[in-house]
């Protein structure tokens, strides 16, 4: 063997030893052997256990296609299936779950994580881990916490809308973008805010509607990893408005005993503290909001600029009302800063937060409020006036 | 690391070199014109198409005239040729000052195309190239008369390059003609044509075509140093040629380009680039021939600028799907499921239900079973041409879905793969043969081992190169005066310089650069 053949051969075995060296994820799986999780439910049995729920769609069923019912036809088969499993840890009960489905659970594409509300009661940073170091868990998945039924039957309904509940779900809560009456908390948004220092976590809320509906509204407040209350549509919107994540949503006003709609399309809002001698006084919260008239049920005219006034500043009331309400309630009944008036002064005044930053939430409570918030009506759509008879 | 096996190669070449060329020698021709005729029955034992006619002049002169039956034009030959030499001999006596050799030929032959041969060799070589050879008695040299015919295939339409605009003239297996319709393009006699013969046996007639003052010398020196260099007894088509002289003998991808369109070759003599001939094949090779222009067609030339460069984005992206479309697939179903949005999720995972096979193993399978079909489709007489396509979609494409073979979704990834890969025909062999081993990386690797392959693939682009000039260029290196012709092209009009990459001695085009001409004229 000549030198320099000697040398290609040596190279080639290099380059051929190196392979294996750079395969990242090197564990082969084809799609057909997986569990497609669309939804994933996390509850507590009543001795201790985590009762893990687990919503398997069929793509066959999903979408009929030719290759698959090559078989000839058969019973319709059902879009997804429900499992449940028990373990001491979630691991556990996902591997668990494999005595029960025949292949391996595949959770990248899950679209919703349901947290009962009694294991939200009790604490979830614990049970999150799974989730946090997890490869193949998505971030993108939305959290909620489930109000009065459990998980599983919430993941077991057949909802007409769509074949799978999962993405129902999901769609629903897609839409807070036009409503604002829910939050939407993907897994990472969730991990971040339990992250976050001055900042406590708040996940929407869901319920069953019927027997064939869920319903996504409202929040649920959490202190220090536990779930402890509630609030409604619309203090949840106020939390919306005060924390920026309002992009769309319908505020009715009352005027000249008649209601309008409006359409709020731009929001703006910030919320601070005001500082004196590293002393938090004040809580301030400026929300700037931008308008258009959806619907105007009042009797008289829409013409003159006073009546534009006299809706922004009915606007602005209602606004000013839902974050009040939002903010009292935190500061009152749950001692929990979700809108993350402590995480400005982390960030602003940190000399301040490392006098009051441990016992915040209690802090928090006691500091008077400035809702600031500016109307501004920007069209009033195609008509100016009601269609009505002259008078 | 193919060092060796080049090694080896050039071993054998010097081993064909030593071993001589092989060459007959015929000898000079022999005065007496009985001994020429035992000389030519000799050579011409067992030629049946060889026809040796002898015609007595008069009552002592003979002459012998030798042609091959088919080959020629008799009545031209008998017209021309034959009759005044018979006349002349048989009325007019000799002449003492001038021999009647030359007197045969400045005065009595009227056909243009007369040439002497000196020996027989010259002589044989003239008869089997399709012209009459004419002995005289007493004369030590051969009258010899081009009266070909004009045989072969009429000019028309190549089936391999069709264009929607353009000529439809396509070159054709006779060499002189294919020369005569690059002529009739450019009427210039900076249009050089140079004649050499390869081939120990088959002596086939090669002709380097190229237009003086633009095209750069080095390079031309080049093919003709490697032109002479090729050591065969048998050139069939420029297929071989191109064998022969491109540079890496053993890379896949083409470094010479060919050609069946007469205005295409035009186009790129007029960039600078040389163009071989060769006879018995419409295949003309064209050098330095790079990647981009594998993208490249005359219709673009012809066409609205915006509407070419939308064209060959088209075409570099053909170009990658079927290259890539396969590997892709069976990577994101294999690996990388993570990425695929959940919806399109559902679609593959219901499309892969109940398939016993691997994504590999069907993708292979059907990309298998598509080459098969491309290949009878080509060996297969045209009428059952039909029915091949019929069983092809229907086994293809209906059946191996229903009965659970192939996915419905893998037939669309063949399918698209199958159509690109016709779009850009230079790497119609490439892409067939790099598919598989992207599919082969795909399975082991996912993601990571297509591109691994790619850079391996784009490494020997870059370092591949066409008598001398890069192959990826005007992109590696870049040459930014060359992109005005590459992936975005400008409208013709504003193409002002030629592809500056091929070095060029006029590298101007239009009316500029006969302007500088003039001035350099002047001075």
């Amino acid at each position: 063997m000549s030198r320099g053949r000697k040398k290609v051969l040596m190279r080639c075995i290099a380059v051929i030893l190196t392979i294996p060296v750079f395969t990242g994820c090197w564990n082969n799986r084809e799609l057909s052997d997986l569990n497609i999780v669309m939804g994933l439910g996390l509850d507590k049995t009543d001795d201790g256990k985590i009762l893990l729920t687990v919503q398997v769609a069929e793509p066959g069923a999903i979408q009929p296609s030719s290759s698959a019912s090559g078989g000839g036809g058969g019973e319709k088969q059902e879009p997804v299936f429900v499992v449940s499993s028990e373990g001491e840890t979630v691991l556990e009960a996902i591997r668990g779950m494999l005595a029960v489905v025949d292949k391996r659970l595949f959770f990248s594409v899950a679209q919703v994580l349901i947290i009962s509300e009694s294991l939200a009661r009790e604490g979830i940073e614990e049970i999150l881990d799974f989730f946090e170091r997890g490869q193949e868990v998505s971030y993108l998945m939305n959290v909620l916490v489930a109000r009065g039924v459990s998980p599983d039957e919430i993941l077991r309904i057949e909802s007409d809308i769509d074949p799978i509940p999962g993405v129902y779900i999901y769609g629903t809560v897609e839409n807070s973008v036009s409503r604002g009456t829910v939050k939407k908390t993907m897994l990472i948004d969730l991990l971040k805010e339990i992250a976050c220092k001055g900042k406590q976590p708040s996940i929407g809320q869901i319920t069953i509607v019927g027997e064939k509906k869920v319903k996504t509204k409202g929040l649920g407040v959490f202190r220090d990893g536990k779930l402890v209350g509630w609030l409604d549509k619309d203090e949840t919107r106020g939390v919306m408005f005060a924390v920026d994540r309002v992009e769309s949503a319908i505020v009715n006003v009352l005027v000249d005993e008649g209601k309008a709609a409006l359409e709020v399309v731009r929001s703006r809002g910030t919320v601070s503290v005001d500082v004196e001698n590293d002393e938090p006084v004040k809580l301030v919260v400026r929300v700037k909001v931008e308008a258009n008239v959806g619907e105007y049920e009042v009797k008289g005219k829409l013409e003159a600029p006073e009546r534009i006034k006299i809706l922004e500043k009915a606007l602005a009331d209602e606004i000013r009302k839902e974050i009040g309400m939002a903010i009292d309630k935190c500061q009152k009944e749950y001692v929990s800063d979700i809108f993350g008036f402590g995480s400005y002064l982390y960030r602003f005044h940190n000399r301040c937060w490392k006098k009051v930053g441990n016992e915040w939430d209690e802090v928090f409570s006691e500091l008077p409020v400035e809702i600031d918030v500016d109307a501004a009506i920007k069209r009033v759509g195609m008509i100016k006036n009601p269609l009505t008879k002259e008078e | 690391m193919f060092d060796w096996i080049k090694e080896r190669h050039r071993a054998g070449k010097q081993k064909s070199e030593n071993t001589g060329t092989g060459k007959v020698l015929y000898g000079p021709i022999p005065k007496s014109i009985r001994a020429v005729r035992e000389r030519l029955d000799e050579i011409f034992s067992c030629c049946s198409d060889v026809i040796i006619r002898e015609i007595a002049c008069g009552e002592k002169k003979k002459i012998i005239v030798v042609y091959i039956d088919g080959f020629i034009d008799k009545r031209l030959l008998n017209q021309d040729v034959i009759h005044p030499v018979i006349n002349f001999l048989t009325n007019v006596e000799s002449k003492d000052d001038v021999s009647i050799y030359d007197w045969l030929k400045e005065c009595v032959v009227i056909n243009s195309d007369l040439k002497d041969a000196n020996d027989m060799g010259q002589a044989v070589h003239g008869i089997v190239s399709g012209e009459a050879a004419i002995f005289i008695d007493g004369e030590d040299r051969a009258l010899v008369a081009g009266v070909k015919t004009p045989e072969g295939r009429q000019v028309e339409e190549p089936d391999t390059e069709t264009s929607i605009r353009g000529s439809r003239e396509g070159f054709v297996e006779n060499l002189v003609t294919n020369m005569v319709l690059i002529r009739k393009r450019i009427k210039n006699p900076e249009l050089k044509m140079e004649m050499m013969q390869l081939g120990e046996r088959t002596k086939t007639d090669i002709c380097i075509c190229y237009i003086k003052g633009i095209a750069n010398e080095q390079i031309l020196e080049e093919v003709r140093k490697r032109l002479r260099e090729i050591k065969t007894d048998a050139i069939l088509d420029t297929g071989i040629i191109e064998q022969y002289i491109c540079d890496n003998r053993l890379s896949l991808f083409p470094t010479v380009g060919n050609s069946e369109k007469c205005d295409k070759l035009a186009g790129k003599l007029l960039e600078g680039r040389v163009a071989i001939i060769c006879d018995g094949t419409p295949y003309v090779l064209t050098v330095p021939y790079l990647f981009i222009e594998s993208i490249q067609t005359t219709d673009d030339y012809f066409d609205h600028a915006f509407f070419a460069t939308f064209m060959r984005i088209l075409r570099l992206i053909a170009l990658m799907i079927s290259n890539l479309l396969p590997s892709i697939y069976v990577a994101l179903v294999v690996f990388h499921q993570t990425v695929i949005p959940f919806k399109l999720m559902i679609t593959f995972a219901a499309s892969q239900q109940g398939i016993p096979f691997p994504p590999f193993v069907e993708v292979l399978l059907m990309i298998i079973a598509f080459e098969f079909l491309r290949e009878a489709g080509v060996r297969m007489p045209k009428p059952i041409g039909e029915a091949l396509s019929i069983v092809g979609a229907i086994v293809l494409g209906e059946a191996s879905v229903s009965a659970g073979i192939a996915s419905n979704l893998m037939v669309i990834v063949t399918a698209i793969t199958a159509v690109c890969s016709f779009i850009v025909p230079p790497f119609i062999r490439v892409t067939m043969l790099l598919r598989f081993v992207f599919l082969a990386a795909a399975n082991f690797m996912g993601f990571f081992g297509i591109i691994l392959v790619g850079i391996t693939v784009y490494i020997h682009l870059c370092r591949l190169r066409s008598f001398g000039v890069p192959y990826m260029a005007p992109f590696a290196p870049l040459t930014v005066p060359d992109l005005k012709d590459s992936i975005i092209m400008v409208p013709v009009w504003a193409m002002i310089t030629r592809p500056k990459i091929l070095r060029q001695q006029e590298n101007v085009r239009g009316i500029k650069g006969s302007k500088r001409q003039r001035e350099e004229n002047r001075k």
